[in-house]
């Protein structure tokens, strides 16, 4: 099967075969990465952790979320198919207009320091959350206009929860 | 007086809470946990003898009840209670509750604890004990004009301090007359909101310090030694990031001069049990008193290590009325020990805060190795508390040999589903200048100012690409119902790509 990723900036289609017999997540696999050839060793030891042997190379590869660990090293991954990959990044240019803040982790909101019709500058302080005995407030990425505010003081949050859209 | 301890309710969560219980467990000592809602499935609670529902998530609706807690150790019939660190460890009412109780507090007197809490008075006590101290005032400032007036005399920079204060809060750095008064309204209304009291004091500031700290123990009998001293110069806006036993830069000559010193406070306040005295020290080897913290330390693992004995048993002994089991001429270094305290935050976002699931941990363990933890797989780190995880502990014969265990271990370590520092320390621990110990309290906020260096041996792109592209070929579902459960995951997944194109 082939599988199209994003990675560090880059799109990446990865080929995997499996040389003999079994599925084409296990054992020994001809992968062709980019067109070009690549022989591995793979082995699922457990949900979310693969041990891949590459020109007796060993790498201990850890799934976080939408990241792979390999000693130490995270790298972020993305995977698609290739048209919506290509919609997304024609999509990014146009990211211009109304951009909503979110959490960056679950909290406590404690305040909030902009009203709705307010003009901020970018950088500027709209809302503070309270988590694990930290404040921490969260700032505007843009100048312009508060269209919307979807939170108030007291409320509890998950992250990436909208809390102030500026427009 | 000699009294048998046989149940001890620990009053904390997490990883001290943990340590307490394990403890206990090797002295034959049964042990009681509390918790609180957000914690039923904590490790503390899974690892106790006994286990009781305080009240809802918040702390102050919880491990912050002494009332509460008092009544559950009398219920259950527990003759003692330790406090770990922060929550009720410092709170002298609360020790002074459990006595009339007739329940032994596992720490020092009320007394020693009110004499050494307060940071002003802590500083008339160390006068008393003729240990150096950074010029200063002794007694919390009226006003602004107080303090321009007592910052004239010793000269700029100062620094503005929280009496009542710990963990940064209420501090303020102050280059010039200029900023003072703003600085001074500023730090009284945040110690105000973080402890109740507005209380400031000014004080030197020493250029380039490092902060080194002695382990004490006192026993009831008029005995106190100094179990050598921890370094913990790496911090992040004053919170200690790592810690390591001994420091770099002490000799035999200055541990002496420091640990007798730390003794002569301890026993002018009738201090009893586990405590530390922080110092500030400058590159002339010039040593002046902080502060003392009354209780076991986060950081206390590294004096273990280094010193062979258990803090924890001997706090137990201690309470019990035992006499030390060593004098100072016993108490032997041996080694050099690090630890890293591992945070749910993210370093590369602002440091956020990040609670949530644990989906994926990793351990790591091998020669000189110690974590003390508090999580396991599908754990969640609850929102309502501080958000450290476990303390990662290394130990070597020499600095360097710690220094590269520790990093070792932390390429083992991986904790998924949350953010965490152990990527910060993989970056410190390689850093010239930590490797040199040429550190200060403000050697982090240097390092974090620098572009970070790309490491030596990354991993090839491709090998990274099929890694992804075989947890995603895992990950894809099935798309058509009709497929059936004995099919490959292969065949699933080729049909659903067919599907898709």
């Amino acid at each position: 099967m082939t599988v199209w990723l994003q990675i560090g900036g880059r799109r990446r289609r990865v080929e995997l075969r499996s040389s003999e017999g079994g599925d084409a997540t296990s054992g020994a696999l001809a992968c062709v990465v980019d067109g070009m050839p690549l022989a591995v060793e793979a082995r699922l030891l457990r949900a979310g952790v693969l041990s891949l042997i590459v020109d007796g190379r060993q790498y201990r590869c850890l799934l976080d979320g939408d990241v792979v660990i390999i000693d130490g090293q995270r790298s972020a991954f993305e995977a698609a198919d290739p048209r919506s990959l290509q919609a997304r990044q024609g999509a990014g240019a146009a990211a211009e207009g109304a951009r909503a803040v979110k959490a960056p982790m679950p909290g406590r909101v404690v305040r909030v320091l902009v009203n709705v019709g307010d003009q901020v500058e970018a950088q500027q302080g709209l809302v503070v959350i309270e988590a694990m005995k930290m404040q921490n407030e969260l700032k505007s990425p843009k100048a312009g206009k508060v269209v919307r505010i979807a939170v108030a003081v007291g409320d509890t949050v998950l992250a990436g929860g909208v809390l102030v859209v500026v427009e | 007086m000699r009294r048998l301890i046989q149940k001890v309710l620990v009053a904390n969560r997490g990883e001290i809470a943990l340590r307490v219980i394990r403890g206990c467990r090797e002295l034959g000592i049964a042990t009681v946990a509390v918790y609180s809602d957000a914690d039923r499935a904590a490790l503390h609670v899974l690892h106790a003898d006994e286990a009781y529902r305080l009240g809802p998530s918040p702390a102050t609706e919880s491990y912050l009840r002494g009332d509460l807690i008092l009544a559950i150790a009398q219920r259950v019939g527990a003759d003692a209670i330790h406090p770990g660190y922060g929550f009720l460890s410092e709170n002298a009412e609360f020790a002074e509750a459990c006595k009339e109780a007739d329940v032994i507090f596992i720490g020092p007197p009320a007394a020693a604890m009110r004499v050494l809490g307060s940071k002003t008075s802590a500083r008339q006590a160390a006068d008393r004990a003729q240990m150096p101290r950074v010029p200063g005032s002794v007694t919390g400032l009226a006003s602004a004009d107080e303090a321009l007036l007592v910052a004239a005399e010793i000269g700029y920079p100062v620094m503005l301090k929280a009496a009542a204060g710990g963990g940064g809060k209420g501090m303020r750095a102050v280059t010039g007359a200029d900023d003072l008064a703003s600085a001074y309204t500023a730090a009284s209304s945040e110690a105000l909101r973080s402890f109740g009291s507005g209380e400031v004091y000014l004080e030197k500031l020493i250029d380039r310090p490092r902060h080194i700290e002695i382990q004490l123990m006192a026993d009831e009998h008029g005995n106190c030694i100094y179990l050598g001293e921890r370094e913990c110069s790496v911090q992040r806006r004053h919170q200690k990031v790592i810690e390591e036993a001994p420091s770099a830069v002490v000799n035999d000559d200055l541990r002496r001069r420091m640990g007798e010193a730390a003794v002569r406070l301890a026993l002018s306040a009738g201090y009893v049990n586990a405590g530390t005295v922080e110092f500030l020290v400058d590159a002339e080897e010039n040593f002046y008193f902080l502060e003392m913290n009354t209780r076991l330390q986060v950081e206390h693992p590294v004096t273990e290590m280094v010193t062979g004995l258990d803090l924890v048993h001997m706090q137990l002994h201690i309470a019990m009325g035992e006499p030390l089991p060593l004098r100072q001429e016993e108490v032997r270094l041996r080694g050099h020990a690090v630890e890293c305290r591992i945070y749910a935050e993210d370093p590369e976002n602002n440091f956020f805060p990040c609670p949530g699931e644990i989906t994926l941990l990793e351990q790591p363990g091998g020669p000189g190795i110690r974590e003390d933890c508090a999580i396991y797989p599908g754990w969640t780190v609850p929102l309502d508390y501080d958000p450290m995880l476990s303390k990662l502990i290394a130990y070597g014969e020499d600095r360097v040999t710690a220094i590269d265990r520790m990093l070792r271990a932390l390429d083992e370590y991986v904790v998924g589903g949350i953010r965490t520092n152990i990527g910060l320390f993989q970056r410190i621990l390689r850093d010239e200048d930590f490797r040199a110990a040429r550190i200060d309290t403000g050697y982090l906020e240097r390092l974090l100012a620098r572009p970070q260096e790309l490491l030596p041996d990354e991993t090839p792109e491709d090998v990274v690409a099929v890694a992804a592209a075989i947890f995603t070929a895992l990950q894809t579902p099935a798309v058509a119902p009709v497929v059936g459960a004995d099919e490959s995951r292969w065949l699933q997944s080729a049909r659903a790509e067919g599907l898709r194109r």
